[in-house]
């Protein structure tokens, strides 16, 4: 499995990264939606990307549209994990195809509880 | 209809709180407790602009921000360098700043965040409308917002 992960803060790449790759993922790194997208070109599918949505160059949702508008990367699921928290603006971005939506601050169990509901880690079962 | 015209202590407080214990840990709250703020130190700050125009600062001491930087980051302080503190502190106001947004009617846009050694003056059109003034690790922590005065209701 693999996570790209898309934000211009490393510090925020790191956090995220400790999370996914405690979940057995692999992980690639970009600083924005163009250098992301420059990722995805140059042949990498992964299985999700996670997308911060106030970037220089190109910001989050713009690189959802262009995700989604490509049948290349349909199957790669799309969560967005941002500040931006506007009712209307996360209406927007699942409208546009991001399939899961997660706001800053969180816990790492957030987003491992999203990924579960995502189906791409097995949900832990009670004892 | 009561209409909120700039944000309450509590609710900044609230934010921040939770900004630091999801990423600072738990196990070391930031205190509601002033400690004098030496010169020198960092600053961060995001402006807000739309329906609440605004500018949410944080500022701390070379000590809270190179400890911020090394707990977000997982490693020794010494390894920290300015442009990883720049980074550290940049994500730190931009979640508060985003989440204290939120709590303000109508839609706005975040910009980018500033950081850097000293104090970042907000606009001249701007004046304080909220300051906390908080301790972590023993260090200060202050955080602040400014707006363009409100006409007065009454």
């Amino acid at each position: 499995m693999h996570a790209l992960i898309i934000d211009d803060s490393k510090t925020m790449r790191s956090i995220l990264r400790r999370i996914v790759t405690e979940l057995g993922f692999e992980t690639t790194e970009a600083g924005n939606g163009q250098e992301a997208l420059d990722v995805l070109e140059a042949g990498l599918v992964p299985d999700i990307c996670l997308i911060d949505w106030n970037m220089p160059l190109m910001d989050g949702y713009t690189f959802v549209t262009r995700v989604r508008a490509d049948d290349r990367w349909r199957n790669v699921t799309l969560m967005m994990v941002t500040t931006e928290s506007e009712h209307g603006q996360i209406v927007r971005a699942l409208a546009a195809g991001a399939h899961e939506y997660v706001i800053k601050p969180f816990t790492p169990d957030a987003i491992i509880e999203k990924m579960e509901l995502l189906g791409l880690v097995a949900q832990e079962v009670p004892a | 209809m009561t209409v909120t015209l700039e944000p309450s202590l509590g609710d900044v407080h609230a934010v921040v709180e939770e900004v630091w214990s999801s990423f600072l840990g738990a196990e070391e709250p930031i205190l509601p407790l002033a400690t004098p703020m030496p010169p020198g130190g960092w600053s961060a700050a995001i402006t807000v602009s739309g329906g609440w125009d605004a500018q949410i600062t944080v500022n701390l001491t070379d000590g809270a921000a190179q400890a911020v930087t090394s707990t977000m980051l997982m490693c020794p302080v010494e390894d920290c360098a300015d442009e990883d503190l720049r980074d550290a502190l940049g994500e730190l106001v931009n979640m508060v700043g985003g989440n204290v947004k939120s709590l303000m009617a109508g839609s706005a846009v975040l910009s980018l965040p500033l950081v850097g050694h000293g104090d970042i003056s907000p606009g001249s059109h701007l004046v304080e409308v909220c300051r906390l003034e908080l301790t972590w690790r023993g260090e200060p922590v202050v955080v602040t917002v400014h707006q363009p005065p409100t006409a007065d209701p009454s």
